[in-house]
């Protein structure tokens, strides 16, 4: 009997690291909302024919071959590993060009790494099959899992270098993003992010990380002026705001700051704030009472899926009085998901946070695609993980190169037009390397879907504000 | 050395003084002295007392069954917060597949987890009896972290909330009308909370009744005084541990099916749960199941009524601050009695 006791302190313990390891952080909020199995059809779908397909890559002629690398090897002396490797990265015209991928393909965001990661290959073949790049080159992708650690991601990221990877699209969350983003430096590969949200990333001076998506502080700044043109488009007045927000990470905080200094500057005031912990919570009732106390005309919020539906239950319990309910980088109030759990009082809630242009017909075309391949509705972060993918091709069609560091100084000079995310104009990188068109835009729950309702050029419906669902 | 069970006198204090404090907040609240603050805050204040108290009584049943397998088995049961989360799960399955009421699956977790308790005691608790306290720790803990993720593989990370038909606008409860949720003095009262409010007051009474009661909570109790004591009058040790883990785990599996209706839970949703009733646990008093109840209400109230007099963020530091105050004057807990 003892023995057997031991045997199973062995076993539990030996459990308990496999577990450690598998243990997630929590990721930002943007990233997180989506559910595994939406339950819904995705309700943006205006009828467009999803008929063409999405392959409109510049199938260039076979003008330039790619046997120039070596004279392009950078001055500086990466590590000993990239150098090794760069001697035998001249590939041959036949060979083909690797792209890195890290997602967190296993533990509590696989749902959503699988997804990328699946967008990425889906945006390989669909490149390939239309004859490939620099006149007939394949891709080849390596997969990576990041398991959701920042430390796994970091050695992934040194392991496809080393294997080869032209270019690297990554990660999902921040804290993985801002570890491979120190690799792709110092390696000299170039990055793209597909999704990860913290500012600081690119506030380190990097020329080898580019990002796809809004950063906080654009979501913050945008969500705010939004809001008040939404305003102003439907006649509503705003004079006073409370804030609900994730109060532990820096994700929440980051966000609310952004949108608190725009607010005073549109002459609005912050009547409340209310931090919470996101993944502790379990009643805002008392909050609601006071907020409803202090009669604001919007609510804000900031956060995550459980807290944000928490929120919106409470608010409609409390009768909370105001003009509408609006998410900035909200990880609910966009998700089909939410309709479902909450029913009839999703009705009218906004939410200001990146999003696929669902008023583009490729957009739909590919989602579509992507439906028919993996069987899964195709969210917002696999979207942009095809994205990335697709400016990478296109950037190495530009430097007419598979050199990480000619791909490298393409995308930093690109202009990339036909994407699909409701962004103003071609994705261009600014010095940091955040894409300067980069924006969110506002959905709106109405009757019982999600739909894009400002900016006006992408907008599927119009906003509907004053609204909320417990009031008349 | 634990006392599960109070002298009369004691409980009866308890209870006078535990009146007297809610009926003095709620004094407070409508004092009309304190003035223009009280003007605007009072309703505030109101619904803190409300909440406090609502949430308290949930918070007092997950915190008895730590402290029942605590005063009996002396062991610090790290999986509470994962058994939870293993019977929101269970709930949500039911009513999701089989469109089980909540309410009803009471009748499924409170088994299933008891069972789930008696199989983990004699696998995994069971043959470590004899092995250091950290040993038995890392035990629980490493099927915390097991349980966590299984639900992880299973369910996957996407949080799962259900939505009552019921329990909103008028609503019929036989006897009278009452139009859900509930408005009192300006406080907002949801069904679902009310009702977990009731069943876990409801389940902790029966609780205490099966240990004061019957046989087998004699003996449970004896075996929480005395081990050898109860040994030499002939308690089978071993069959009480089995019971007293099973009924731990079964009050976490009552207490699942009462928050799934105003909570989503993904793996790792009992971990909140968790930490509060390891502040509970300590704060009643180790091993005392009305200081786990009082401590519960205590809790909730104190994290409640640091939304009205702290600026937010987490609700937590209040009620570490009265935790820390109240282990200063009392380290044996509220309730929990010297050891020598």
């Amino acid at each position: 009997m003892r023995d057997f006791g031991k045997v199973f302190v062995l076993l539990l313990v030996l459990l308990l690291t496999l577990a450690a390891c598998v243990d997630q952080p929590a990721e930002e909020p943007t990233e997180a909302p989506a559910p595994a199995e939406p339950t819904e059809e995705p309700a943006e779908e205006p009828a467009e024919e999803p008929a063409e397909e999405p392959t409109e890559e510049p199938v260039e002629e076979p003008t330039e071959e790619p046997a120039e690398e070596p004279t392009e090897e950078p001055a500086e002396e990466p590590t000993e590993e990239a150098t090794e490797e760069a001697a035998e990265e001249p590939a041959a015209e036949g060979e083909p060009i690797l792209i890195g991928g890290i997602h967190p393909l296993t533990g509590a965001l696989a749902g959503d790494g699988i997804q990328m990661d699946n967008a990425i290959q889906m945006a390989i073949a669909e490149i390939n099959e239309a004859g490939g790049v620099l006149g007939g080159r394949q891709f080849e992708y390596l997969s990576s899992d990041s398991t959701g650690s920042a430390e796994v991601g970091q050695t992934e990221a040194e392991r496809l270098i080393q294997e080869g990877a032209a270019a690297l699209i990554c990660c999902f969350q921040s804290a993985v993003t801002a570890n491979v983003a120190a690799i792709a430096e110092r390696e000299q590969v170039p990055l793209v992010i597909d999704v990860a949200v913290a500012d600081a990333i690119l506030q380190q001076g990097y020329t080898y990380t580019f990002r796809l998506q809004p950063n906080a502080t654009v979501m913050g700044v945008r969500g705010a002026d939004f809001l008040q043109a939404i305003a102003e488009a439907t006649g509503a007045e705003i004079n006073t705001i409370a804030y609900f927000y994730d109060g532990t990470t820096g994700f929440g905080d980051s966000v609310r700051q952004a949108f608190a200094t725009r607010a005073a500057e549109l002459g609005w005031e912050i009547v409340d704030e209310v931090g919470y912990d996101p993944f502790g919570v379990t009643d805002l009732t008392t909050e609601m009472t006071r907020v409803n106390g202090l009669a604001p005309d919007i609510v804000v919020v900031t956060g995550y899926y459980n807290d944000g539906l928490l929120v919106a239950r409470n608010a409609e319990e409390v009768g909370l009085d105001v003009q509408a309910i609006y998410g900035v980088a909200q990880g609910t109030y966009d998700v089909p998901q939410f309709v479902t759990d909450a029913g009839d009082l999703a009705q009218c809630f906004f939410d200001s946070n990146y999003h696929w242009d669902a008023s583009n017909a490729e957009a739909q075309a590919v989602r579509d695609s992507f439906q028919e391949q993996y069987g899964e509705e195709m969210r917002t972060a696999a979207v942009l993980a095809y994205e990335s993918m697709r400016l990478v091709a296109a950037a190495v069609e530009e430097a007419g190169s598979a050199d990480p560091v000619a791909i490298r100084d393409a995308i930093s000079g690109i202009s990339y037009e036909d994407h699909l995310l409701p962004y103003e104009g071609p994705i261009e990188f600014d010095e940091a390397g955040e894409t300067i068109v980069a924006a969110p835009v506002v959905m709106q729950v109405q009757d019982g879907a999600i739909y894009q309702v400002w900016p006006p050029d992408v907008a599927e419906r119009e906003p509907i504000m004053p609204c909320v669902s417990w009031q008349e | 050395m634990s006392s599960i069970s109070l002298s009369k006198t004691n409980r009866r204090n308890l209870l006078i003084g535990a009146a007297l404090f809610v009926a003095i907040l709620w004094l407070l609240a409508n004092a009309a002295a304190i003035g223009p603050w009280m003007e605007r805050n009072g309703v505030v204040l109101r619904q803190a007392l409300v909440t406090g108290l609502l949430i308290g009584g949930v918070y007092g049943l997950v915190a008895m069954g730590l402290t029942l397998i605590f005063g009996v088995l002396d062991i610090i049961n790290f999986a509470h917060g994962a058994l939870l989360t293993a019977g929101m799960y269970i709930t949500f399955v039911l009513y999701d597949r089989y469109g089980v009421d909540p309410y009803v699956a009471i009748l499924v977790t409170v088994p299933a987890l008891f069972a789930i308790g008696v199989v983990v005691q004699r696998l995994i608790i069971h043959p470590a009896r004899n092995a250091p306290t950290h040993n038995q720790l890392l035990l629980t803990l490493g099927l915390a972290l097991f349980i966590e993720n299984l639900l992880l593989v299973i369910f996957t990370g996407t949080p799962r909330s259900i939505r009552l038909t019921y329990g909103r606008g008028a609503t019929d409860l036989g006897l009278l009308t009452v139009d859900f949720p509930l408005r009192l003095a300006g406080t907002t009262i949801t069904m679902n909370r009310l009702a977990a409010f009731l069943f876990a007051l409801l389940l902790t009474g029966l609780l205490y009744l099966l240990l004061q009661r019957t046989d087998l909570g004699k003996s449970i109790r004896a075996t929480a005084q005395d081990k050898e004591g109860a040994r030499l009058v002939g308690i089978d040790i071993a069959r009480v541990n089995l019971v007293t883990f099973g009924l731990g785990a079964a009050c976490v599996g009552a207490a699942a099916a009462l928050v799934l209706p105003f909570l989503a839970v993904d793996p790792t949703a009992g971990n909140t749960f968790n930490i509060t009733a390891f502040v509970i646990v300590v704060l009643g008093g180790m091993g005392s199941i009305p200081g786990a109840l009082l401590a519960g209400f205590l809790v909730g109230l104190t994290q409640e009524m640091s939304v009205v007099f702290l600026p937010s963020s987490t609700k937590l530091i209040g009620v570490f601050a009265v935790f820390i105050l109240a282990l200063m004057f009392r380290p044996q807990g509220l309730l929990g009695r010297r050891v020598d």
